[in-house]
Parts: structure tokens; C-alpha cells; sequence
């Protein structure tokens, strides 16, 4: 075990520091953090189960896992936002039991979540003093701490700046000083890198090495192989709630993990879902069956069609009058995917939102199938074979207290009207056809759509949008977002499906190599302005796109 | 003649603003932690009563004061455990204990309360010299002594719960993000209980400085809406301090209108004097409201986890 080489906190005297600040992490034999067979079940969900680990101080531990595995119930069992239902859970050898956040951050704790855990109308500064704070926040101590860890670990931030203002790459920047504040023995971070472009990432994982080697101790929750390759000592691999196999990075291979986190032979992997689990290069099958092959052949023919959907100097004002999207222009031909890559918040939301109906723009016009719907009703779109996959699926895709047959059939409910009342049979009839021909896996169409697990749900989205009759064209934000593999893999097959039909397809979508296995074209949002487009055919596609993603010429 | 017209539109004024202000720098704290009290009304009104029913009593001013104060206290208790404790929807169950404070206070008042007993309560006090400055003097320096002590507390309770204090930042963040601020360590339900019961025990000592400091009686329903004068005050002055101050002050000064106009010989309809203030607040609320955004945790509850 490395014995810890980290700098004293000399810039903080010891009568001003935090009353939370923790002792230094043990220099003894026991792991910074040890689970023994810990169990947490929801209701009739076992979310965890007989789960038994060391996390040792200084080394950078991985937690793999597909979506639903448990890793970030475990994260915040060690964080004490979730109790334990049995088991137990040691901090330097000693029993640990969080009841709370605040319990967890003064035995040395620091999280950095998954979602942004910032209050986003506080600056920088008055973020980093929340919880740390009595009556008179002492701001020269947290200057100094500030500089501090700009010389240990190179984290710069601007503390008068309010959080809403920052990019999410300066946000994460604020969460990652946040944590390292109090100078924790343990730091959990969960799934840290999903918000960030590629450049964002490496600059990350370096930080995250830095880390660890002042004698913290990390524990990276992920599903992306790259990252645990590059800075991993450890990894432990979760799947349905249990731990199925992990040891040293240096004896573990990119494949072996893959086997053990999906729980079958990797052999014939989609190129899609080889990106969504980070692995890329020579470890997986070719291309995929409709990969750039026929995209050429495609690209071929559709040259003579009109698009099917056409957007043209669209601008759309976000809430306080600033241009989320501005001027873009935008044509999707039939039988083509195209993508549109980005850092989240670039305006890709809103050009969805005006596309789909839900917004409506400032300026510029938006065409579907030779008609200018600019401003025409959602209702009028889905007529005109419009299918929208949205990006939050609970608040806009499905109304979860309803039954999936209700769920599969709200746009159509005119279509099995019997006088004025529903017929239930030949909605039945049609939901489970539905159902069968999507492998929406349910209890019954009678049961609430809440009940179905997120793949589920999203399957149960694309049936209803993708069963529009006509349909032209589809659009879809982030649609395998939580998903597990083989979810994701049949939402891909359907995209494709779609667009082998002649139907237009537009996925916007902030994993990029998922949208560079998918798509005829990329396109990036940047600013609220589209660049590119580039081919996914151009073998430097991946590295345009990424220097687009960061506003840099291509 | 202009100064001493000014001079009393202003005294009358303050007067009128002081319990609102008291009341509103209440909520204030409470709304910016995310929770809506709108049963301000009934406990300045259950605030009052005990007042007036433990001066009487004891035949003390100040044993009145503690007994307002306790009033509104355990009405804060109350709607603390209603609106964090149960989750249940703030703004009926606020309505619902105002009506239950209206009746309460009432039948108390018949079971408990003679009228025209002499009420003990607090005489005006000038202060030497500030109080003979023109215009502004009389109005500011001319309170009882209940009048400073509350004053003096707002002023107090603003510079403690500022953004520059450590108290501040976390009632700001319990009220934008509740789970932000949970994972920040910020004891989120400890903060909106105590910011409730503060919204109970100031406005209880409202109550009792309009019952005991300037009518020196009970009379049913007394407070007449002047609670949700303090509500609306908060919303018209965007969740900031110095707006709301100034907000409470209006709606002071609108009431005393009622007053100050016939004393003038101003030939207005009454009623339509006693209407202005809730006017003034529907306008308030309806033409200020889009420029200004509230906590975004504002009426939404919080809890953890589920036990399991």
C-alpha cells in the first residue's frame, strides 16, 4: 500500500478549518473503505446483494457495471444518502454508517455526482462554503485552499462567477475543487464524465491521477472501458446487484471486463455497442451490417431526393432571451441519419423542442414533408409522419401513471373511439401487437407504464412514434441514454430499420461514438450554431468531430 | 400645514407597516428556504389574541408579549409539521389553519374576553432629538418599546440570514436545490423547520405589536388580511430584503390612507380605501411577479430516501 505523500493543509490553520475537516487518512493496514456483503433492496428490487470490496488508500478503484448493475446505489450508500439494509460497511477499518451527507463528508467522504449537485443561482465561491460554513464563512481560508489545489492538482476556477453562467466542463471543474476541499481520505465519483467532451475527459482522468497519487483514495464509478483502462489500478465489476468478477487492471484485459459486465462473449458486438461501452479499435467486430457501405449507396441516392425535413435560419430565445439556437440551417433527406454531436446545453434541446412542436421559434421556418410547419401543433406534425423520441422520457414521452396500452395509443385515441367512449378491446388488441412487434416487455399492456424497467419505457416510446402511418421522419434526443446493452441494441436496429425504410432520421446524441457507428453525417451544435457537417466515412471523423465540439475549426 | 400633513400620513404609516414588516421579514426567510407559509394571517391573529388574553390576564404588557410570542410559536410548530414533516401541499393547509385561527380566535374571544376591558399595553416612547427631526422623526422615533425591540430583531434576523453569512448561503440553497444542498451536508430539513417556526414566532409578535402597541384591544378578525399583505409583500419585493422592506411599507401606507384621507377632508368612498391595500397587492403580484423568479425549490418538499 503507498503510504501517504500528501500535502499538509498548512495554508488552513487548524482553528479555522471546517469543524468537518477529517484526521488525515490512516496510514495503517486497514483499506480506506471496505464492503462486506452489503445488501440493498428496494421494495421487491435487489438493487445490491452480498457485495464485498476494498477500496486501498491511494488507488484509483473502478466500479463497472451496465445501467441497473447497483454502482451508484453503492456510491450513495458510502455517501449516506441510502441506509444499508444489511451488511457493513468499514472507513479505515473502522464500522461506518452515514445517516446523512453531511455525516459522510466529516468522516472524510467527498462525492462528486452524476448529476450536478451545484446550486445554480450561488457563485463558485458561495457553492465551495455551503455546508463548511457557520455564521461567518472565512473566504481568505478558502482562497488559500483554492490556490492550494491549483498547485497540487492544476484545478482552476473562478470563484465570483455564478454557476448557471459556467460551461458544464467548468461545472464539473467546481464539483471536483468541491470535493477536495475538506481533504477527504475517500473520494466517489460517479460517473463523472458523462456530461464532458473528449477533451474535457483527458483532462479529467489526469486530475483523477493526481488524486490518488497524493494518497487519496478514488472510487470511479463507469461504464466506459477507455477510462478504466487509462487510469484504473483496480476494478470490480457489478451485474444485477452482485459482483461478478474484478482484480488488478494490469491483469485484466478490455474483453474480459466487457464478458463479465454484460455476461456473455463479446465476439459479435455491434460497433454501436462497442462504443457505448468505450471500447473501440481492432477488440471488436467490423462494421456494422447497414454500416458505411451502404451509407455511401445511400448517400448516392438521395442526392436527387428532396429532404423530408428541412430547417431553415432557425432561431429559438431560451427562457431569458438569450439564443439557445441561432440561424441554423438543417435538412435531413429520406433514408438518412444524421447526427448532432455536442457538449449538452449547446442548443441541441431546444432545436429539438421547435422541431418537435414543444417550442416555438423566434425567427426561420421548419418544413416537413413539403409543408411549413413552423408553427403547426405537435398534432399536426405527427399527421404529416413527424415521430419524436424525446430527451426526458418521464416528463415528456410518457405519462407514467397510465397503462402502457393507454401510453402506446394517446396520439391515436380517435382510432378506437366507439360513440364516445374508448373501445378497450381494440385498444388491447393494438397495444399488444404493438407490444409484440417492438418486444416491449411488460405484465400485461393493462399494466402502468411505470412498472416497466427504462429500456422498457424508451421501447415502448419508439413503438408508439415509429408506428405513425405515414411515417417520414423521425427525431430523437439522447435515446439511448440509461439504457442497458440490449436495449440500446434494439433501439439502434430500429433508427436503422427506420431509415432503411427511406425514413429521415436526426439523433442528437452527446456520446460520440455511438453517433459516428450510427450516423450517415455528424453535425455539431456549438454556441446554438451547427457546424460541419462531416461524413462519418472520413476515417478522421472522430477528431473533427471532437475539435468542432470544442468551437475549433475543423 | 404641508409638514404636518406629511408628518402624519408618515406616522400613521410606519405604524401600519411595522407589523407587516415584522410578519413579511419572516417569511422572507422562510419562502428563500423553500417553504410558502401562507398561514401568516391566522398567526398573527392567534398572535394577537394570546396577547391580549395574557395581558389582561396577568395585567403585565410583557407577560402579553410572551404569550403572543408562544402563540405564534406553536402555530409554527404546527405548520412545520404539516408543511416538512408530512409533505403536505403548503398552501392549503396554510388556508386551512388561517380559517381555523379566524374561528379559534373568535370563540375564544366570546369564552374569554370582555369588551372595552382596558388591555395593558406599551405607551409611545420618542427618542430625545432624533425624534424632533422634521417629517421623518415622529413617524420613526416615536414606537413603543415593543416597536424597537421588534425592529431591531428584523434588522438582526436580515444581517444573520444575509448571503454573506453561512446561515444565508445554506437557506438560499435549501430553497433553490434541496438535494444539492443535502449532498452539500446542509441539514435541509432542520433549516425549513427552523425557518418555519421563525415565520410562527415573528409573526405572532406582529400580531401582538398591532394588538398591544396600537389598537390596544381584540376585536374579531383584527388582523384583516394584513398576513397576506406580509406574503405578498415578500413575492412584490422578489425575495430580497431591502424590496421587501419597501414593499411592507407601501402596503403600510396604503392602509393608512384609509385613515389619513378623511382626517384630510379628502372626500373618497371608505370602503374603497380599505379595499386599496389588497388591490395594490393583486397588482403587485400579477405585474411584478414575471420580472422577478422565486426560489426555485419554492413549495416543493424534501426527503431522502425511502426507509428500506
Amino acid at each position: 500500500m503507498r503510504t501517504t505523500a500528501r500535502t499538509a493543509p498548512a495554508a488552513v490553520p487548524a482553528d479555522t478549518a471546517p469543524s468537518g475537516t477529517p484526521k488525515a487518512p490512516g496510514t495503517g493496514d486497514a483499506p480506506a473503505l471496505s464492503l462486506r456483503a452489503v445488501r440493498r433492496t428496494f421494495g421487491p428490487t435487489v438493487a445490491l446483494d452480498d457485495v464485498t470490496l476494498d477500496v486501498a488508500h491511494g488507488e484509483v478503484h473502478c466500479i463497472l457495471g451496465e445501467n441497473g448493475a447497483g454502482k451508484s446505489t453503492l456510491c450513495n450508500i458510502v455517501f449516506g444518502t441510502v441506509p444499508v439494509s444489511s451488511g457493513d460497511v468499514l472507513l479505515d477499518g473502522a464500522p461506518f454508517a452515514p445517516a446523512s451527507p453531511a455525516d459522510a463528508i466529516g468522516r472524510g467522504v467527498s462525492m462528486v455526482h452524476q448529476h450536478f449537485s451545484l446550486v445554480p443561482t450561488l457563485t463558485v465561491e458561495e457553492n465551495l462554503l455551503l455546508g463548511r460554513s457557520g455564521l461567518r464563512p472565512d473566504r481568505r481560508a478558502l482562497r488559500e485552499r483554492l490556490a492550494e489545489l491549483r498547485a497540487d492538482f492544476g484545478l482552476v476556477v473562478d470563484p465570483s462567477a455564478r454557476v448557471d453562467r459556467l460551461s458544464v466542463g467548468e461545472r464539473q471543474q467546481v464539483e471536483i475543487v468541491k470535493a477536495l476541499l475538506p481533504h477527504p481520505a475517500l473520494v466517489l465519483l460517479d460517473e463523472p464524465t458523462g456530461v464532458l467532451g473528449p477533451a474535457e475527459i483527458d483532462g479529467f482522468l489526469s486530475t483523477v491521477r493526481r488524486i490518488a497519487d497524493s494518497g487519496t483514495a478514488v472510487v470511479l464509478i463507469t461504464h466506459k472501458l477507455a477510462e478504466v483502462m487509462r487510469v484504473g489500478d483496480r476494478a470490480t465489476v457489478l451485474r444485477g446487484g452482485r459482483v461478478v468478477g474484478g482484480g488488478r487492471i494490469a491483469d485484466l484485459t478490455p474483453e474480459r471486463l466487457v464478458t463479465l459486465m454484460v455476461g456473455r462473449e463479446i465476439g459479435g458486438l455491434d460497433a454501436v455497442l462497442a462504443a457505448t461501452l468505450g471500447v473501440t479499435g481492432p477488440d471488436v467486430a467490423g462494421p456494422p451490417a447497414h454500416g458505411p457501405t451502404t451509407t455511401r449507396a445511400r448517400a448516392r441516392a438521395r442526392a436527387e431526393e428532396p429532404a423530408i425535413l428541412e430547417v431553415r435560419g432557425l432561431t429559438v430565445l431560451g427562457p431569458e432571451g438569450a439564443r439557445r439556437v441561432d440561424g441554423v440551417d438543417l435538412a435531413v433527406a429520406p433514408g438518412e441519419i444524421v447526427g448532432i454531436a455536442g457538449v449538452e446545453g449547446n442548443g441541441q434541446s431546444e432545436l429539438v423542442a421547435a422541431v418537435s412542436g414543444s417550442l416555438a421559434p423566434e425567427a426561420g421556418s421548419i418544413h416537413l414533408a413539403g409543408e411549413t410547419v413552423t408553427r403547426a401543433s405537435p398534432a399536426r406534425r405527427a399527421a404529416l409522419g413527424l415521430g419524436v423520441v424525446p430527451e426526458d422520457r418521464h416528463h415528456e414521452a410518457v405519462v407514467p401513471g397510465l397503462s402502457v396500452a393507454e401510453n402506446l395509443l394517446l396520439g391515436r385515441l380517435r382510432e378506437h373511439r366507439r360513440f364516445l367512449l374508448l373501445d378497450r378491446r381494440s385498444m388491447r388488441t393494438r397495444a399488444d401487437e404493438l407490444a409484440e412487434r417492438f418486444d416491449v416487455r411488460t405484465a400485461g399492456t393493462d399494466a402502468p407504464l411505470s412498472s416497466l424497467s427504462g429500456g422498457n419505457q424508451q421501447k415502448a416510446v419508439l413503438a408508439r412514434e415509429l408506428s405513425l402511418d405515414p411515417l417520414t421522419c423521425v427525431v430523437a434526443a439522447h435515446p439511448t441514454r440509461g439504457l442497458d446493452l440490449g436495449a440500446v441494441d434494439d433501439v439502434v436496429t430500429r433508427l436503422r430499420e427506420a431509415a432503411h425504410r427511406g425514413v429521415g432520421v436526426l439523433v442528437v446524441s452527446s456520446e460520440l461514438p455511438e453517433l459516428l457507428a450510427l450516423c450517415d453525417r455528424i453535425l455539431v451544435a456549438y454556441r446554438g450554431r451547427l457546424l460541419g457537417p462531416v461524413p462519418c466515412t472520413d476515417p478522421d471523423a472522430r477528431d473533427r468531430v471532437a475539435r468542432l465540439m470544442m468551437g475549433t475549426a475543423a | 400645514m404641508i409638514v404636518q400633513v406629511l408628518t402624519d400620513v408618515l406616522v400613521a404609516s410606519v405604524a401600519l407597516a411595522v407589523p407587516v414588516l415584522v410578519a413579511s421579514s419572516g417569511e422572507l426567510v422562510g419562502q428563500r428556504a423553500g417553504v410558502l407559509t401562507m398561514s401568516v394571517e391566522g398567526m398573527m391573529l392567534t398572535g394577537a389574541f394570546a396577547s391580549v388574553i395574557g395581558a389582561t390576564t396577568t395585567g403585565s404588557a410583557l407577560a402579553g408579549v410572551l404569550c403572543g410570542a408562544t402563540a405564534g410559536l406553536l402555530f409554527g410548530v404546527l405548520q412545520a409539521l404539516l408543511s416538512v414533516t408530512l409533505r403536505a401541499n403548503q398552501i392549503v393547509t396554510g388556508i386551512a389553519a388561517n380559517a381555523l385561527a379566524l374561528a379559534g380566535t373568535t370563540f375564544g374571544a366570546r369564552l374569554l374576553f370582555e369588551r372595552g376591558t382596558a388591555v395593558p399595553g406599551f405607551d409611545r416612547w420618542a427618542v430625545p432629538v432624533l425624534s424632533e427631526i422634521p417629517v421623518v422623526g415622529p413617524a420613526l422615533f416615536r414606537q413603543t418599546p415593543l416597536g424597537y425591540a421588534l425592529l431591531a430583531a428584523v434588522v438582526v434576523l436580515g444581517i444573520l440570514t444575509s448571503r454573506r453569512t453561512g446561515w444565508g448561503l445554506s437557506i438560499d440553497a435549501v430553497g433553490e436545490d434541496a438535494a444539492a444542498a443535502d449532498r452539500a451536508g446542509i441539514p435541509v430539513l432542520r433549516i425549513r423547520h427552523l425557518a418555519v417556526l421563525g415565520v410562527g414566532l415573528l409573526s405572532g409578535l406582529a400580531g401582538t405589536q398591532l394588538a398591544l402597541s396600537e389598537v390596544r384591544t381584540f376585536s374579531d378578525n383584527m388582523t384583516a388580511g394584513v398576513g397576506y399583505l406580509a406574503v405578498v409583500a415578500v413575492i412584490a419585493g422578489s425575495w430580497r430584503p431591502v424590496p421587501v422592506v419597501v414593499a411592507s411599507l407601501v402596503f403600510g401606507a396604503a392602509q393608512a390612507l384609509q385613515f389619513t384621507l378623511p382626517a384630510l377632508g379628502v372626500d373618497v368612498p371608505f370602503a374603497l380605501l380599505v379595499m386599496l391595500p389588497y388591490v395594490l397587492a393583486l397588482v403587485a403580484v400579477a405585474g411584478l411577479v414575471t420580472h422577478s423568479r422565486p426560489p426555485s425549490g419554492l413549495t416543493t418538499t424534501f426527503a431522502r430516501v425511502r426507509a428500506a
